[in-house]
């Protein structure tokens, strides 16, 4: 069985002759770029294609072109070869820009234009008579415009375009006029004129509602095809998040604690997908970093923080460890204050980031500190005074708690502009002093 | 006895609300949508009305801009699970006179029913952040004279306005506020309500818009 795969000295010889042969990349396909069109890109295309200098193919293009294949083959490519995928570019040729030549290759590649040009004017000359030159070279011109600027992604709405797109109608309609009235055909077509529009007005206006539900119908197609793209989304974050958690609660409903805490973690991860901003939502600022902070520590404690956070700043060093502080004043409320809620507010100002964590539980008299609470002293108001900011806890028994953490942003942002990280220590000075210091 | 109309568009935070108010307010009237909300507070007249902000026909917007001048005595406490910054200022700016979240114990509605329907602002900690957030965010350039303004407008709070805000974001009352900053309560009151004011009355655009725009420095 294993035989049969092809692992016999034939299939190896094979093997070695196929690697020993460059590998030819496959062709690129024929399609017409983006950029570095001249006209409408067929003689770029074609050049990537046949991995051949564009300018090569366009003066054979040209050379082509006074006999009068070169015109055809060019129109007929224009019209079958798709235009290139945004970003598939296989020739990132500089682009063309406009009709300014720039350099040696370009000048060479406009002088041979110019020559063929004189040349198709010859032949032109030669097959009609002279009047009907001109007419037909505007007819051409106006046409060569107005299909050069339909036929790139550019909207309409680019003013630009829409004035180019005018003026090739108004060259194109200037040639038809010249030609009609050359050819002394212009009485006659202005009677067939009058007759098609009255016909082609007679049309549109009976089948106006037609067009009318039409285009109706494309609309409300697509909004259904929205909504209904976003009711799929909606549906799948709803799946993961809140009926994962619903069918949590039904298994634990008679774990009072668990069903509440679930609740209360789903309302709060619901309520941030709704509706936090992207930038808090996915971390990396100081707003995200306290939200999930305070997930965290309602998970593991018994405790509801109502956490609120002005302004906000990207997290770094400094912040993170803040935020740590954050957390350990938090987590202390949770084991000693005896209560099950916290206030938490923070606010990031140009000069310093504070935060403050209050709670209306038992308090402690700060002069004699019990021993359990040294970890308040040591990871809170540690922590921060060796980052340069101040930590100021205000106690007393029966009253609750609050911890005042500040950070200069000039630690945080190392701009150097504040030290005064001890002036405002651990005096009990209320908070209108503070602020007036600044 | 104040008498309160609850309007919110389900019936079992209705009957909760009802429930934790009890006895000590008289509760008129309910209604679920936009129209029955018109019309009830219409024929009742109530002292204050619990307005839920996301109601269908309108959402409790709707309610206020239909009733807030044809009748100026009620007063409208908005009561919502939604926490978007947008809707809490748009139903400050219509005439709410205070704004608390769902998640509110008992005690805590009636004291804010009660403190609206004297006339005064009930803002919770989440309130006096927002506030915080759209004076300082939208006012990131003049930033220094907020402190020493001595006139400062609608456009700006006080220094001690926003001293008060900060108190009221970290979770204290309105008693707290006053013996920590040496005024009395009716003064914070008086800074709270003039904040309010500004609130409402502040045209500018930023203010309502602040919250979409992400809130980095």
């Amino acid at each position: 069985m294993i035989t049969g795969t092809g692992a016999g000295p034939g299939g190896a010889t094979i093997g070695i002759v196929t690697t020993t042969v460059p590998v030819a990349p496959p062709r690129p396909p024929l399609v017409r770029p983006r950029s570095g069109r001249a006209i409408a890109g067929v003689a770029a295309g074609t050049a990537v294609h046949l991995r051949q200098d564009p300018l090569v193919v366009r003066v054979a293009f040209a050379l082509l072109a006074t006999t009068g294949i070169g015109i055809v083959a060019y129109g007929l490519l224009w019209l079958t070869m798709p235009v290139a995928a945004p970003g598939d570019e296989h020739d990132a040729e500089p682009p063309l820009p406009g009709w300014r030549p720039q350099g040696a290759r370009q000048w060479i590649a406009t002088v041979v234009l110019g020559l063929v040009a004189a040349s198709l004017l010859g032949q032109l000359t030669r097959w009609t008579s002279r009047d009907v030159v001109l007419p037909l070279v505007l007819v051409g011109a106006g046409l060569a415009v107005i299909w050069r600027q339909l036929d790139t992604d550019r909207t309409l709405a680019v003013a630009g375009t829409r004035w180019t797109l005018a003026g090739g109608v108004l060259l194109g309609g200037t040639g038809l006029v010249f030609l009609l009235a050359t050819t002394g055909q212009l009485a006659n077509a202005r009677n067939g004129f009058a007759a098609t529009l009255v016909l082609l007005t007679g049309l549109l206006l009976a089948t106006a509602p037609l067009w009318r539900r039409l285009l109706d119908s494309r609309d409300e197609e697509r909004a259904a095809r929205i909504r209904s793209e976003e009711r799929a989304a909606v549906a799948a974050h709803l799946h993961d998040s809140v009926l994962q958690t619903l069918a949590l609660i039904q298994r634990h409903a008679d774990d009072q604690q668990s069903v509440g805490r679930l609740a209360r973690s789903q309302e709060r991860e619901l309520r941030a997908w709704l509706y936090d901003p992207k930038v808090v939502r996915e971390g990396g600022t100081w707003a995200g970093l306290v939200a999930g902070m305070v997930a965290d520590v309602e998970s593991d404690h018994a405790l509801v923080v109502d956490h609120v956070v002005v302004g906000d700043a990207p997290v770094d060093e400094a912040l993170a460890a803040l935020g740590a502080a954050t957390r350990e004043a938090l987590v202390n409320v949770a084991k000693h204050s005896g209560v099950a809620a916290a206030d938490l507010y923070t606010e990031v100002t140009p000069e310093r980031v504070s935060v403050f964590v209050r709670d209306r539980g038992a308090g402690f008299d700060a002069d004699a500190v019990p021993s359990d609470r040294r970890g308040l002293r040591d990871s809170v108001t540690g922590r921060i005074t060796r980052l340069g900011g101040t930590a100021l806890i205000r106690s007393a028994p029966g009253e609750g708690t609050e911890v005042e953490l500040a950070l200069p942003r000039a630690v945080v942002s190392g701009q150097g502009r504040e030290h005064r990280s001890e002036e405002r220590a651990r005096s009990g000075a209320p908070r209108g002093s503070e602020r007036g210091a600044r | 006895m104040i008498r309160v109309f609850v309007v919110d568009d389900h019936a079992m935070v209705r009957a909760g609300v009802r429930a934790e108010l009890g006895d000590a307010v008289d509760v008129v009237g309910e209604a679920p949508d936009v129209p029955t909300a018109v019309e009830g507070i219409r024929s009742t007249r109530p002292d204050v009305v619990l307005l839920d902000v996301h109601l269908p026909g309108g959402g409790g917007l709707g309610v206020l801009e239909a009733l807030r001048a044809e009748l100026p005595d009620v007063r409208w406490l908005a009561l919502s699970v939604s926490d978007a910054a947008e809707d809490v200022i748009a139903v400050i700016r219509a005439g709410a006179r205070g704004y608390v979240t769902k998640t509110i114990s008992g005690p805590d509605l009636l004291d804010a029913v009660r403190r609206v329907a004297d006339g005064d602002v009930v803002f919770s900690p989440r309130l006096a952040g927002f506030v915080l957030d759209a004076f300082s965010a939208a006012g990131a350039a003049p930033a220094a004279p907020v402190e020493e303004a001595t006139d400062p407008g609608l456009d700006l709070l006080s220094a001690r306005e926003r001293e008060v805000m900060q108190l009221l974001a970290r979770g204290y009352t309105y008693r707290e506020i006053g013996s920590r900053l040496f005024i009395s309560v009716k003064t914070v009151e008086s800074h709270a309500s003039n904040v309010l004011r500004k609130l409402q009355l502040s045209n500018r655009n930023e203010l309502t818009r602040w919250a979409a725009t992400n809130r980095l420095l």
